[in-house]
């Protein structure tokens, strides 16, 4: 009798248990009462503000839709993204870099074909190329970003200068700012510095756009006049202190607070940075350059694009239908303009009226020959690491052609 | 006392988690270890031993990974044991001062690695941070320094965080050692006229040997796995010098989608932890 009694008790408590679990995942879903909860993760933590106003608007408009965002630092999701999303449970609607993520993520099969979707007409068919594959639209690239050096016009005008259209004319504006006692150039070395200031850099030194794809197959090599060229330029940059001192210490938020408190003349990121650096001095004045290492007639690019925040649907998802709704949303005119204005980030979507001074100022890039990312065409995370490496091994003080040498034998290691 | 053979019976849910948690994973990550498995498909080769042949003949970052892990155990190891043994000296009698700075220095223990790694990267903040500032107060400019973005330091400087946040967790282990010799064989030393170096070596250090030795062991596997600190403070950087073993395998398989030579790597970094623990363990029995 005893035994009978024990076993009734398992199985109960395993009934007990498996009716809690199930209720559990109920709950998680948010399918109780026919409401519909979709999580959202992205990586824009600037953001979160506009974005919990969009969300309650949408919320208003679509009351069967709850929306749950959650906000990663960007360098956390790109390694740890791609493997929450893969079980479905969060990221109904989750972002993409292009470039590395988009090819993983694509890899993975964890992106909703949206191709022939309605919304897919409120977005520049020209700047939504990079979330494509095999002609299928996987993600819808939001944020149209230029990733080059930002520089605090007010100061350039106060000393005359004006953004240079060669080397000769890029050094000597660098030297003019810390003759006057600035830091030429606030360089985020312990994070993104390496990975944003080497795509202006390369860009004519090395103006084929198939470039890394080239030294992807070892068509090409690091140790070549291009990149050699490119090590000794930052090199140079350097060696003369344009950056600020101990630069590869110094992370984005140290930089920006650098740019900020007018100490430096331009920070080496990009146009994604303008917002941060205006809310802790809203009297600054911004522009957008980029360092041509070249002469004037040998410039082939202007500066850097990047077509980014690429927005995708969860293929695992059970909310795929609610998910495309939120990007449709997203996509609206009125939305993406208040999104665009409070963030100060142009987008790909059509037709948008920008209010805010930042992104009137820099609208005319749009119209500028521009090459995209370079960086993000590096298919391979050890590549990309590698190269960014040698950067840092050379601001350290070692040799460019040894820098290189050491960064090609990483891609020689994934050369067939 | 006739337990009989149902008492085995008892090691079932044991033996179950154990199956579970570690020899599952191990055995599936020697079985991927053959294999070029990305992590993302359910696709995958069988490559024989090429992972391995890559890892020992191409991989340039692995062997700096590896040379770097050495430098930061030597580092940790050394300190960590010296500062919790001169500590636990100060610090054996249980006087409320004494029970106090014990507290004190245990406090860091209780900490999580990610806040510990952001307030030490903001002290090691070259423009912003409390150490160069302090550093120049007191007239001491030339010794500001390039903490964690200095490649030739960047190393040392993390070992010392991991010093910091570690020591007091050993002081306990020395502390307990300490208070376990008896009190009669310092009457004895002092009666004999030892001075107190030679009561150290004579007395204070064979008894506390075996906590010296837990001390040490403990220390060189923790310092062996480090992760969390580099992977928070530097992720690696600046042009690999802080990448450690532990850091790579996590890139390789988490940013570059080659779970296969991850698994590989993971394989020779348990065997080189099962060598360290191995020779720990017999220096363990030889003190006994």
């Amino acid at each position: 009798m005893k035994l009978k009694n024990y076993l009734i008790m398992i199985v109960v408590l395993t009934f007990v248990f498996l009716a809690a679990c199930s209720a559990g995942s109920d709950e998680a879903s948010g399918s109780g009462d026919g409401e519909k909860e979709i999580s959202f993760i992205h990586w824009r933590g600037e953001d979160k503000e506009v974005f919990d106003e969009l969300i309650t608007k949408f919320e208003e408009e679509n009351p069967d839709i709850t929306v749950e965002m959650t906000i990663y630092p960007s360098e956390q999701y790109q390694s740890t993204a791609q493997t929450q999303i893969r079980d479905g449970e969060v990221g109904d609607v989750f972002t993409s870099f292009p470039g590395a993520q988009f090819k993983i993520m694509d890899k993975a099969g964890l992106m909703e074909d949206l191709s022939g979707e309605g919304f897919l007409d409120n977005f520049n068919k020209d700047l939504i190329e990079a979330g494509q594959k095999d002609g299928k639209q996987f993600a819808v690239p939001y944020q149209l970003v230029f990733n080059q050096p930002v520089y605090n016009k007010g100061l350039f005008e106060e000393l005359g200068i004006e953004p240079p259209n060669d080397w000769e004319g890029f050094l000597a504006m660098n030297e003019k700012l810390k003759e006057n006692g600035y830091t030429p150039i606030a360089f985020p070395g312990a994070d993104i510095g390496a990975g944003q200031l080497m795509n202006s850099m390369m860009m004519n030194n090395a103006p084929d756009e198939e470039i890394f794809t080239k030294l992807e197959n070892g068509e090409t090599k690091l140790t070549d006049e291009w990149w050699v060229k490119t090590l000794t330029q930052f090199k140079e940059l350097a060696d003369k202190d344009y950056f600020q001192k101990d630069s590869l210490g110094t992370k984005h938020d140290g930089a920006i607070a650098l740019m900020a408190q007018e100490k430096a003349g331009m920070l080496a990121s990009g146009s994604y940075a303008m917002a941060s650096i205006k809310e802790q001095n809203p009297d600054m004045e911004l522009g957008l350059l980029a360092p041509i290492t070249v002469s004037a007639d040998e410039a082939e690019y202007e500066g850097i694009h990047t077509t980014t925040f690429m927005l995708a649907v969860n293929s695992n998802s059970d909310s795929k239908p609610e998910a495309k709704k939120f990007i449709e949303f997203l996509s609206q005119k009125e939305n993406a303009e208040k999104y665009a204005n409070e963030t100060g980030q142009h987008l790909t979507v059509n037709d948008l009226e920008y209010e805010s001074e930042e992104l009137k100022s820099t609208a005319h890039w749009m119209e500028k020959n521009t090459r995209f990312h370079p960086r993000y065409l590096i298919s391979s995370a050890d590549i990309q690491k590698a190269v960014e490496a040698s950067i840092q091994a050379v601001i350290g003080g070692q040799d460019p052609e040894q820098a290189a040498k050491e960064a090609q034998q990483v891609v020689d290691q994934f050369v067939e | 006392m006739k337990a009989g053979k149902s008492i085995y019976l008892f090691l079932i849910p044991g033996l179950i988690l154990y199956l579970m948690f570690f020899i599952y994973p191990t055995l599936s990550a020697l079985f991927y270890s053959f294999t070029n498995w990305d992590g993302l498909t359910a696709d995958f080769d069988f490559v024989g031993m090429a992972n391995y042949v890559e890892i020992f003949t191409k991989d340039s970052i692995f062997k700096k990974a590896f040379v770097n892990n050495l430098e930061f155990m030597l580092f940790v190891v050394i300190f960590q044991t010296l500062f919790s043994l001169v500590f636990a000296l100060m610090l054996t009698k249980n006087s409320t001062a004494s029970i106090f700075l014990r507290a004190l220095y245990f406090f860091p223990t209780i900490l999580s690695s990610v806040s510990v790694a952001f307030i030490w990267t903001y002290m090691y903040d070259p423009n912003l941070g409390l150490i160069n500032k302090l550093l120049d107060l007191a007239n001491l400019e030339f010794l500001t320094m390039n903490w964690i973005g200095d490649g030739d330091i960047a190393i040392y400087s993390i070992s010392a965080v991991q010093v910091w946040f570690h020591t007091g967790q050993m002081l306990i282990i020395f502390v307990a050692g300490l208070q376990g010799i008896p009190k009669d064989l310092y009457e004895v030393a002092k009666m004999e006229g030892a001075n107190k170096w030679q009561t150290f070596r004579k007395v204070t250090w064979p008894l506390v040997a075996p906590a010296a030795t837990i001390v040490v062991a403990y220390t060189t596997i923790q310092s062996f796995k480090a992760f969390d600190l580099i992977f928070a403070m530097t992720r690696g950087g600046p042009n690999y010098s802080t990448e450690i073993l532990a850091t790579l395998i996590y890139n390789t398989a988490f940013r570059s989608y080659r779970f296969g030579y991850a698994s590989a790597e993971s394989v020779i970094f348990m065997i080189v932890i099962a060598i360290i623990t191995f020779t720990q363990m017999r220096l363990l029995r030889s003190r006994a």
